[in-house]
């Protein structure tokens, strides 16, 4: 505890000591975090904007006029049991007669002219939601489609493959260049460590001298780069915060485009917490480096 | 005690900065170890603080072979002896009060236990009035007699001192001379490096002379004139 506590004030001392390296560093891995928040923030948000977009997906399926009631009884069997499934409801021809003439009671008389009803019967499957448009739920409409008995569907799949595109997309671009600038951080924390070590290498020489141990020597520097990059983590948050929030002052025109896309009123959680430990631990990660490479026994 | 048997060190190949010495400190002896620059003095002290490896030899402090000590075990070496430089390394940021008290922070000794021993140490070497001073804003003499503090504070059993008047006028070196005499009456073994004979005079104790990296004279309490 006194050794922790120790290193932890000699740490914050190191760094008031070399108040314009270190202030300036911090600076810039919170610019560089903001950069990452800002991304993540936005993939956050398209993930979510597409989730509840594609929730509560439903198909239907048109069967031919020469179905016989067993295959479609066998049909309704097997997506009842299905997994993917959470609802099922099936329309005859006489049914969907009546919905049409509910619907639409002025084109009514039309339906006069037929002898029976016009209309093929149907089922609609509603998807449950945790698989909303996943890639089970696209082959399974697919598989359907492929049967015998059915004629025609209603469901946009190529509007879901593309949602999933985008969601890929925008996940492929985040690891990019989420690695990029955790790489840029990871250097910049690295580098300013690597310049306090030569910058006190005389401090360190004579704590050597009068029996300092190694962990004494090291654990602060260690500690060092883990407080700024816990700070430039806090920073970026903030600065994430006011830049949200004063979006719909500077970019109106932006903000009418992206309101529905993007929560302009608050950060999440989650989002706020990724950063701030992503910070500590590049900044606990890069310094330890450091360390082993420019402060050896 | 302090032991070197045929111990040898080389910087560069077929050069040697101390060649097949072998001598033997005894605890609480007063030793000045002399010889021009160049002769292998820093060396020597730095052998015993293992600040430098001998390439050959073994070096004993306390019966202890201190060559065979990891480098994660030095730190209590280090803590037995206390290390005079010439060119006094304080650090200019800290005070007077702070510089001294560094060996006993590195330990982790509790403030009130620091304050006690500073104090003691500043009495010894008489800069009580200037423990709130930064080392800039005091003389030379001033700034040695800090760093004999800093050696002195936490009771080494050795005190070794590289050139420690090196930087001073005669008057202030024979007023560092008489702290360390001090210091060695207090049954602390001293080994001062110099090559000041004025002062080796003044202060008759036995002398280790080296030339180009030979101890030519080991004998005790030797006098040149």
């Amino acid at each position: 505890m006194n050794l922790l506590k120790s290193t932890l004030n000699n740490a914050v001392k190191n760094i008031l000591r070399n108040k314009l390296i270190n202030f300036l560093s911090l600076g810039i891995i919170a610019f560089t975090l903001l950069i990452f928040g800002i991304f993540n923030y936005l993939t956050y948000s398209l993930e979510t904007f597409t989730d509840n977009f594609s929730k509560n997906i439903e198909a239907i399926f048109y069967f031919n006029d020469d179905v016989d009631q067993y295959e479609i009884d066998l049909l309704l069997e097997k997506l009842r049991s299905s997994l993917l499934v959470e609802d099922v409801v099936f329309n005859s021809k006489n049914q969907a007669e009546i919905i049409f003439s509910r619907q639409f009671p002025e084109l009514k008389y039309i339906l006069s002219e037929f002898k029976e009803s016009p209309f093929p019967s149907s089922i609609e499957v509603k998807f449950k939601q945790e698989f909303n448009m996943g890639t089970q739920v696209i082959s399974f409409i697919e598989d359907i489609e492929k049967l015998s008995i059915i004629e025609s569907k209603q469901v946009n799949l190529d509007w879901a493959k593309k949602i999933l595109a985008i969601k890929k997309f925008i996940s492929l671009v985040g690891i990019f260049l989420s690695l990029i600038l955790i790489f840029v951080s990871s250097f910049i924390i690295f580098n300013v460590i690597k310049i306090n070590i030569f910058y006190r290498k005389e401090e360190i020489n004579i704590f050597r001298l009068v029996g300092a141990t190694d962990r004494y020597i090291k654990f602060p520097f260690i500690i060092e780069g883990a407080l700024l990059g816990f700070f430039g983590s806090l920073m970026a948050g903030g600065l994430l915060f006011i830049t949200l929030k004063s979006f719909p002052a500077y970019a109106t025109f932006m903000y009418s485009i992206f309101k529905d896309l993007i929560n302009f009123k608050s950060i999440p959680i989650t989002i706020f917490s990724r950063l701030v430990l992503l910070g500590t631990g590049i900044g606990l990660l890069s310094s330890t480096i450091s360390v082993r490479q420019f402060l050896k026994n | 005690m302090i032991e070197f048997y045929h111990v040898y060190k080389q910087y560069v190949k077929e050069q040697y900065a101390l060649y097949d010495i072998s001598l033997t400190i005894k605890k609480g002896e007063f030793v000045f170890l002399t010889g021009a620059s160049g002769a292998g003095k820093t060396t020597l002290l730095k052998l015993i603080f293992k600040e430098e490896l001998p390439n050959k030899g073994q070096i004993l402090v306390d019966s202890k072979n201190i060559t065979l000590i990891p480098a994660g075990e030095l730190y209590r070496l280090r803590r037995e002896i206390g290390i005079v430089f010439q060119d006094f390394k304080l650090l200019v940021n800290r005070t007077v009060y702070e510089n001294i008290a560094i060996p006993l922070v590195v330990r982790g000794e509790k403030k009130s236990f620091i304050d006690k021993m500073v104090s003691k140490a500043l009495h010894e070497v008489g800069l009580t009035h200037r423990k709130n001073y930064i080392p800039t804003h005091i003389s030379g003499g001033e700034q040695q007699r800090v760093a004999i503090a800093r050696a002195i504070v936490c009771n080494p059993k050795i005190i070794i001192a590289d050139e420690p008047t090196g930087n001073l006028d005669t008057e202030l070196s024979i007023e560092i001379f008489k702290i360390f005499e001090k210091i060695n009456i207090n049954g602390i073994t001293t080994i001062i490096a110099t090559h000041d004979d004025h002062l080796m005079n003044m202060f008759p104790k036995r002398t280790l002379k080296l030339e180009k990296g030979i101890l030519t004279s080991s004998g005790e309490k030797e006098v040149s004139f």
